[in-house]
């Protein structure tokens, strides 16, 4: 009697706790507030509209907010949250979730979309944690008015040798930006600099994000990375303390200190640079690919609309390099539909749902064969795409679980550098010094 | 005429039970809500727990501890927020005391003047910070824009020298209304008979401030100091949107240095044991204040 | 010179407000100006004021529901302050006529407000989560009245301090116990106070972030949370013109409240000083 009553009263409260947490559904956590929010909506609705599609596997949407959304991820996870099925993950980031989620097998479709490069950005220690929706990488942004002119005027040449030769040391002479080196991205942002030439029509140069972030710490690896700097050697040793480190620190702090960049520098990031690149008060900016929608966009940046050019970042000695990062979808070790996500997870990676993705917004880097479908409505991803397979790399080591902690180290370390309130050694010092400590198995 | 009673005078109103009745539903939220977090925080601080290990943390000793008072970083958070928080409210003593003096007709006269003087308060000081970014930056910006207007140049505001001072006054400049509205209250609260009698014995309004107004205050001065002391102390919200940790980690404040502890370094543990210290020195603190104003009450 | 003085008065006022809400100032503009214009012009002065800020807000509301975000904070900001002054008083009416718990428990929750709350996300977290509060408003109120308890503590223990126990005294020989003194007899003086604190303590609570972000998903996300739809503060982009008016939504309710206060303060505050 007593063993009845007691299987009746859990089946009383598995019904009524059951009601809030048996939702027949699968629910997918995104990266909200922008393209890639619109992007996955239309997928999704897409998705749903399947007669495949069982009721029971039909997709929801949630959406944190966006400030401290790695941080909130990170509480849910641990402490082993249902709320989600799948949810956002990032390259830099795999490692620090990976425990907390569960490996995908992706189909043979998946490769035909991406390739092994891009595919990689979601791996960790071998194993796919994610279908890479959204890609990442570095620009170099300049003024096409602006160097069409001084490739053109006499007179703004000659000033540009001059300038190159007294302040950086090398009589150099304007070149088109797909062909520049750091020395020539130097001595541009030199000549276009106000305060160092009176004729100048902009007040900087370029904008450094100097800002102690991580996400800084990427954009600067792009320089760091063609002076041959990486985080490991393939032993495993940390190298950061080396010259290829050096010369990208220096080149950073030369052009600061030489006024090319904005004086509130130190606190820049992604929003800062692209207001100033957009009040057309500066000449050339690194910088995320994202910007370029909103800054070439006539109703939100009119005064540069329609004179943006972009390039991959100038080469360095070791070649031509831009850091490369994706946003990806992977599965919750919690969740309490897998069947249902590792469904939606699979269809996602197929050529057809990235092509629906991309249509409606993402960035995907797709496979050149599947993105010349799209090139006309979405030309910027065929630069993407190509870039992202001559010129991406991943440093040493930066998918590991520890990874955000080493981008946090050096982003604390090599601003103080910037600043002034460190030395060179001492930062690097620390830096290697911490990721022994993090790369540490 | 009635006196009052000195605070600390040990006149009880009645027994003890009664007291126990009226105290005991807030210690009973107390705990409820703390208690198993205090326990559990205590065990965190003398373990090493990750967020893959939060239900099962390895106890380790005191080594979290030893780990943060070794820690340059830590003491440079504090000295940090210690610079900060004196600065902060010796300012916004000052500003609301004048003001609240000062406009103290005005606003009893016409009481709903003190909402537009409460306003900056209710802005949430992480979106203060955010708007801040704008305010400040130099091509999109009101601030350095009007600076050129009317200067020719606009100074660099977030700069390695200058973030501090520009950190202080956007604090101040929000959180001077919380002491304006205690202390307007208090200053208004002064029984009417007193003023009268003072002024009856012939006392200036200088002198009135000095010997009456302003010694009938100082408790309540005292109690707005320290809580405005502990608030910019621990100040975290708007300093780590506008600047976040700064460059080479030169705006971080004790709060933010536990939160990275906490969400950047994964190392729970030292940061629940940089709190338990920083709880000890506000203990500390309290402590001496408490005797402090019972002293000389 | 009655003039005079009475004419710098409010000139004093009104340089304080500008100045002390010169950020609030520049958001309100910002909300009305358009994308193209934040970029272009960055004075006070308007060339094209436009509401499409607001307009967008409203608009995306299948996307992000500002009236829903508004509501939750009303809510739980609302009911955290309540339950934090009917907690307060009668203890702080218990600490200071019955000396009971002035000495160990009134530093610690005095102290609760130097201590990095942070640290008892992951426990209360966990806490919630077992008992089902996580995403409730309910769950959230308490956290607000728990981080409210040690201000809304420290003003009412030194309100009451002030109201002479002539009259509790007077009172009680009149046959009346100790809960009818403290609300008949030492409510009604310390009504000032106890409408300060009820304005600081609810802007304290609307201003809440941290915990607004780690123990609600989606039913009970207060605005100062939601408000973060539209940037992340570190790494992302900020679409400035709707931030602002997202801020200058967000800062109505608190506004309203303190004005009706006011009202109320301006009153009770002149009655009281009369008597005494």
């Amino acid at each position: 009697m007593r063993r009845i009553l007691q299987a009746a009263c859990g089946a009383v409260a598995m019904l009524a706790l059951g009601g809030a947490s048996a939702r027949a559904d699968v629910t997918v956590l995104g990266w909200p507030g922008g393209p890639e929010e619109v992007a996955l909506r239309a997928t999704v609705e897409a998705y749903n509209k399947q007669p495949s599609v069982a009721a029971d596997d039909k997709v929801k949407l949630i959406f944190f907010n966006r400030d401290n959304f790695w941080d909130k991820l990170q509480a849910d996870l641990a402490a082993g949250t249902a709320e989600f099925d799948v949810n956002l993950t990032a390259t830099y980031a795999v490692g620090r979730y990976a425990p907390f989620m569960d490996p995908i097998d992706l189909p043979a479709a998946a490769h035909t979309t991406f390739s092994d490069g891009v595919l990689k950005t979601m791996q960790f220690e071998g194993k796919q944690y994610g279908v890479p929706t959204d890609l990442s990488l570095h620009f170099l942004y300049y003024r096409t008015d602006l160097i069409a002119k001084l490739l053109a005027d006499p007179t703004w040449k000659a000033k540009y040798t001059e300038i190159a030769q007294a302040k950086w040391g090398k009589a150099l002479a304007p070149k088109d930006p797909d062909q520049w080196t750091w020395d020539d991205y130097a001595a541009t942002a030199l000549f276009f600099t106000r305060s160092l030439n009176s004729d100048s029509p902009t007040r900087y140069g370029t904008v450094l994000q100097m800002k102690n972030l991580l996400f800084n710490m990427m954009v600067w690896h792009s320089t760091a990375r063609s002076f041959g700097g990486n985080w490991t050697d393939a032993s495993g040793a940390v190298t950061v303390d080396g010259p290829g480190y050096r010369a990208g620190l220096e080149l950073y702090k030369k052009l600061y200190d030489a006024g090319t960049s904005p004086k509130d520098s130190l606190s820049y990031e992604f929003a800062e640079a692209n207001a100033a690149f957009g009040s057309g008060q500066v000449a050339t900016m690194l910088q995320w690919n994202a910007a370029f929608g909103d800054l070439d966009n006539k109703e939100k940046n009119p005064t540069v609309a329609g004179k943006i050019g972009t390039v991959a970042p100038p080469a360095g000695p070791e070649g031509r390099f831009t850091h490369i990062h994706g946003l990806g979808l992977g599965l919750n070790a919690s969740t309490k539909h897998k069947d249902g996500a590792l469904k939606f997870l699979n269809w996602l990676a197929t050529p057809d749902a990235m092509l629906l993705y991309a249509k409606a917004g993402g960035s995907p880097a797709l496979q050149p064969a599947i993105v010349e479908k799209i090139a006309s409505d979405r030309p910027d991803l065929v630069k993407l795409g190509d870039y992202a397979g001559k010129y991406g790399f991943v440093m040493n080591g930066a998918t590991s679980a520890k990874a955000l902690q080493i981008y946090q180290l050096q982003a604390k370390e090599f601003t103080g550098y910037w600043a002034g309130t460190e030395t060179e050694d001492a930062a690097l010092k620390n830096v290697a010094a911490g990721m022994a400590e993090l790369l540490k198995k | 005429m009635a006196r009052r009673k000195p605070a600390a005078a040990p006149t009880r109103l009645g027994g003890r039970r009664d007291g126990w009745l009226m105290i005991a539903p807030l210690t009973a939220l107390l705990v409820v809500m703390l208690a198993v977090p205090l326990a559990v925080d205590l065990v965190y601080a003398v373990s090493r727990v990750t967020f893959e290990t939060l239900r099962a943390p390895s106890v380790i000793g005191f080594g979290n501890f030893a780990v943060v008072l070794r820690d340059g970083q830590f003491w440079g958070a504090m000295l940090f927020s210690l610079r900060f928080a004196v600065l902060v409210t010796a300012a916004e003593l000052l500003l609301a005391l004048t003001l609240a003096i000062f406009l103290a007709p005005l606003l009893a006269s016409i009481p709903w003047l003190m909402a537009p003087l409460l306003l900056p308060m209710m802005v949430a000081p992480a979106l203060v910070g955010l708007m801040y970014r704008l305010v400040l930056h130099e091509f999109v910006g009101a601030v350095p824009y009007y600076f050129v207007l009317l200067t020719g140049d606009s100074p660099s505001f977030l700069g390695p020298d200058t973030a501090f001072w520009t950190l202080v006054t956007i604090e101040t400049l929000q959180w001077t209304p919380f002491a304006l509205l205690i202390l307007y209250t208090a200053y208004q609260s002064i029984p009417t008979d007193v003023r009268e009698a003072a002024s009856l014995d012939g006392t200036g309004p200088l002198q009135m401030l000095r010997y009456v107004e302003l010694p009938l205050m100082r408790p309540t001065i005292l109690a707005v100091g320290f809580i405005r002391f502990i608030d910019s102390f621990r100040v975290f919200d708007n300093v780590y949107t506008l600047t976040g940790a700064g460059a080479g980690g030169d705006t971080t404040t004790i709060s933010i240095y536990i939160y990275e502890a906490f969400f950047r370094r994964d190392d729970i543990g030292v940061a629940v044991a940089a709190s338990m210290i920083l709880l000890a020195i506000a203990f500390a603190m309290l402590t001496v204040v408490l005797r402090w104003s019972e002293r000389r009450a | 010179m009655r003039r005079g003085i009475s004419a710098l008065r409010w000139l004093v006022l009104l340089v304080a407000v500008v100045a002390l809400n010169a950020p609030v100032i520049v958001t309100l503009v910002t909300s009305f100006k358009s994308d193209a214009e934040i970029a272009a012009n960055p004075s006070l002065v308007i060339e094209a004021p436009t509401v499409s800020n607001y307009v967008r807000i409203f608009a995306m509301s299948d996307r992000f529901d500002i009236l829903h975000f508004l509501t939750n904070s009303v809510v739980e900001a609302a009911l955290g302050t309540v339950l934090a002054i009917a907690l307060a008083l009668p203890a702080a009416y218990g600490m200071i006529r019955f000396r009971v718990g002035l000495a160990w428990l009134f530093p610690p929750v005095v102290n609760l407000r130097a201590i990095p709350l942070i640290i008892f996300a992951i426990p209360i977290y966990l806490m919630y989560q077992a008992a089902g509060l996580l995403d409730t408003r309910f769950g959230l109120a308490l956290i607000l009245c728990l981080v409210n308890l040690p201000l809304v503590l420290v003003l009412l223990v030194n309100a009451v301090r002030d109201v002479p126990i002539e009259l509790d005294e007077a009172a009680r020989i009149d046959g009346a116990g100790p809960w009818t003194i403290l609300l008949r007899v030492v409510l009604p003086l310390v009504r000032p106070m106890i409408a300060s604190s009820t304005v600081l303590a609810f802007i304290y609570a609307w201003n809440e972030f941290l915990f607004g972000l780690m123990l609600t998903t989606r039913d009970a996300v207060p605005v100062t949370v939601g408000a973060s739809f539209f940037f992340s503060a570190s790494g992302g982009g900020v679409q400035w013109g709707v931030a602002a008016a997202v801020m200058m939504l967000s800062t109505l309710p608190p506004l309203l409240l303190g004005l009706f206060a006011y009202r109320h303060i301006g009153r009770s505050m002149t009655a009281g000083a009369i008597k005494g």
